[in-house]
């Protein structure tokens, strides 16, 4: 972490040795000037949007992954086909066409069924990276239970548990270590795809960077510093996760 | 150790009788021979092409220590996991202890419950060892965890593992893992004992370990089905041997009479490979 904020300050400062004519023009966002200083502002100012918006789509895709992951499991043929028909056709949606049906056309089904709810950016947003998540994170729940030998199902039927007490129990404490890592992977993505929500208008941290190149007609030094703001978000959720990792590690070290 | 034998068995007899007397003034002339712990008529069941059972019929008592033998893939697995509903079948009917219903997924705790001891132990490798014990009583059988730590810590003691409360599943031995999973099984109180091969998982100098408390179970009158190889301790425990071979039950005797004069071909040649190696 340190080392790339070193290399920060060499790009720093190599830019401010040349003129603002030159390759680098790093006073826009110098943060010795007032105005830098004020573009600096606005342009973290967009970390607020981004973080509220992840986490709260990872925390849905999470929950609903789950929902969708846990039919696929069952001997019930109808269940299995939901999560089939669900998985495949949310994950072949690409992002940006996702999000704009769901900010310019979900308000249309909404009004036509006498719902007058206007989607602002924020909840369009989070609905569609929530949404076209979950499927990804439903394969990586489906992935990590079925990992679980089968043993432990029936040894938990044998002393009487229910379905619901041998998830809870037995199986999701197992499984949550193997799923914890491509979950992190998920969320990571999570945070990259939220800059899509610029688009809607959003002003998280690429729409404020938008704006700022054009006022200022900068955009190599501030798309560089808007890459930084991401790399920092990223490594954060990192080390975060590898912190989980071992916690969980040393409480059951003794998954055979 | 003789005497509490004994006075286990009369209980046990005890509350026989008072089931029996129960049955009788329910539907009358009911008798206690009829009581069947375990009844299965024309047990049949197909993995796809493969049929492996074959119209099985078989009357277990209650008390009776039956052992099942025979050839990998005679189906004796799939005969005892039917029993207790962790497999499906076909046709026929399976009656536990009267009860014509058959104990699908739905109903594995009754009154009438039926423990399990797997070949692979299946322990919980999260939960220590107490844990694996209590989680059944307390989630299942709404025990207190008081009660059932009680519980649980008695019957370590009586599988010989008390010190080992605390540690993981890996960190005990195969013999100490599969009497815990024997202990785990108990935690439930059940009335029958299912075993499926306890020891072939098992490194040798570890299986009469696991046998011994097999044994003491079956001297305390538990009412008991082996799927086993190990005929030494068949011979000592079993009330009757069954050999099974290719999805139906081939032979079945008495201990004694099963080993001097097996009466089919199939079971002699079993019988000579499993004791001449």
């Amino acid at each position: 972490m340190f080392r790339i904020l070193i290399l920060f300050l060499i790009f720093f400062t190599l830019g401010s040795c040349s003129s603002p004519e030159g390759t680098w023009g790093w006073y826009v966002i110098d943060p010795s000037t007032k105005a830098g200083w004020t573009n600096i502002k606005f342009l973290a100012g967009g970390f607020y949007s981004t973080i509220l918006l992840s986490i709260i789509a990872a925390f849905l895709s999470i929950f609903i992954g789950l929902v969708v992951a846990l039919p696929a499991m069952s001997d019930n043929k109808l269940l299995k086909l939901f999560n089939r028909v669900y998985v495949e056709f949310i994950r072949s949606i690409p992002l940006l066409p996702m999000l704009f049906w769901v900010f310019y056309g979900l308000p249309v089904i909404l009004k036509s069924m006498g719902i007058d709810a206007n989607i602002d950016a924020f909840w369009g947003a989070i609905i569609t990276l929530a949404i076209s998540d979950s499927a990804f994170t439903a394969e990586i729940y489906r992935a990590g239970i079925q990992s679980i030998s089968k043993g432990q199902t029936e040894a938990a039927k044998t002393i009487g548990l229910n379905y619901y007490q041998t998830m809870r129990y037995v199986i999701m404490p197992q499984a949550l270590r193997r799923i914890l890592p491509p979950l992190a992977n998920q969320f990571i993505y999570i945070v990259k795809m939220s800059a899509f929500a610029s688009v809607i208008g959003m002003q998280e941290l690429t729409r404020r960077a938008n704006e700022i190149v054009v006022t200022e007609y900068r955009p190599l030094e501030i798309y560089t510093l808007l890459i930084f703001e991401y790399l920092i978000l990223v490594l954060l959720i990192s080390f975060g996760v590898r912190y989980l990792e071992k916690k969980l590690g040393s409480n059951e070290s003794a998954t055979s | 150790m003789q005497l509490r034998t004994r006075s286990c068995f009369k209980y046990c007899h005890a509350v026989k009788l008072k089931r029996a007397k129960r049955k009788i003034s329910h539907r009358g002339g009911y008798k206690l021979e009829n009581t069947f712990a375990v009844e299965i008529q024309g047990l049949t069941k197909s993995f796809k092409d493969f049929k492996a059972l074959d119209t099985i019929d078989l009357n277990i008592k209650h008390g009776e220590k039956v052992v099942i033998c025979g050839p990998s893939g005679s189906g004796k697995s799939t005969l005892i996991r039917c029993i207790n509903g962790l497999e499906d079948f076909d046709e026929g009917k399976i009656s536990i202890s009267g009860n014509s219903q058959n104990p699908t997924k739905e109903s594995f705790v009754s009154d009438f419950h039926i423990g399990m001891v797997f070949q692979q132990f299946n322990l919980f490798p999260h939960l220590s060892v107490i844990e694996n014990l209590k989680l059944g009583p307390v989630k299942s059988l709404g025990l207190s965890e008081k009660d059932a730590e009680t519980r649980a810590r008695k019957l370590l003691e009586r599988v010989k593992i008390p010190e080992q409360a605390l540690k993981k599943p890996n960190q005990l031995s195969g013999g100490q893992q599969q009497r815990v999973a024997i202990a785990r099984a108990l935690c439930m109180e059940p009335k029958l004992m299912l075993f499926d091969e306890p020891t072939s998982a098992l490194d040798p100098e570890m299986i009469s370990e696991v046998l011994e408390v097999i044994v003491d179970l079956a001297r305390e009158g538990m009412t008991m089905v082996v799927v086993t190889h190990e005929m030494g301790f068949a011979k000592k425990v079993a009330d009757r041997i069954i050999f099974m071979d290719g999805g139906s039950i081939v032979e079945q005797n008495s201990p004694g009479m099963f080993f001097k004069k097996p009466q089919t071909a199939r079971c002699k040649k079993f019988l000579k490979q499993i004791l001449h190696h």
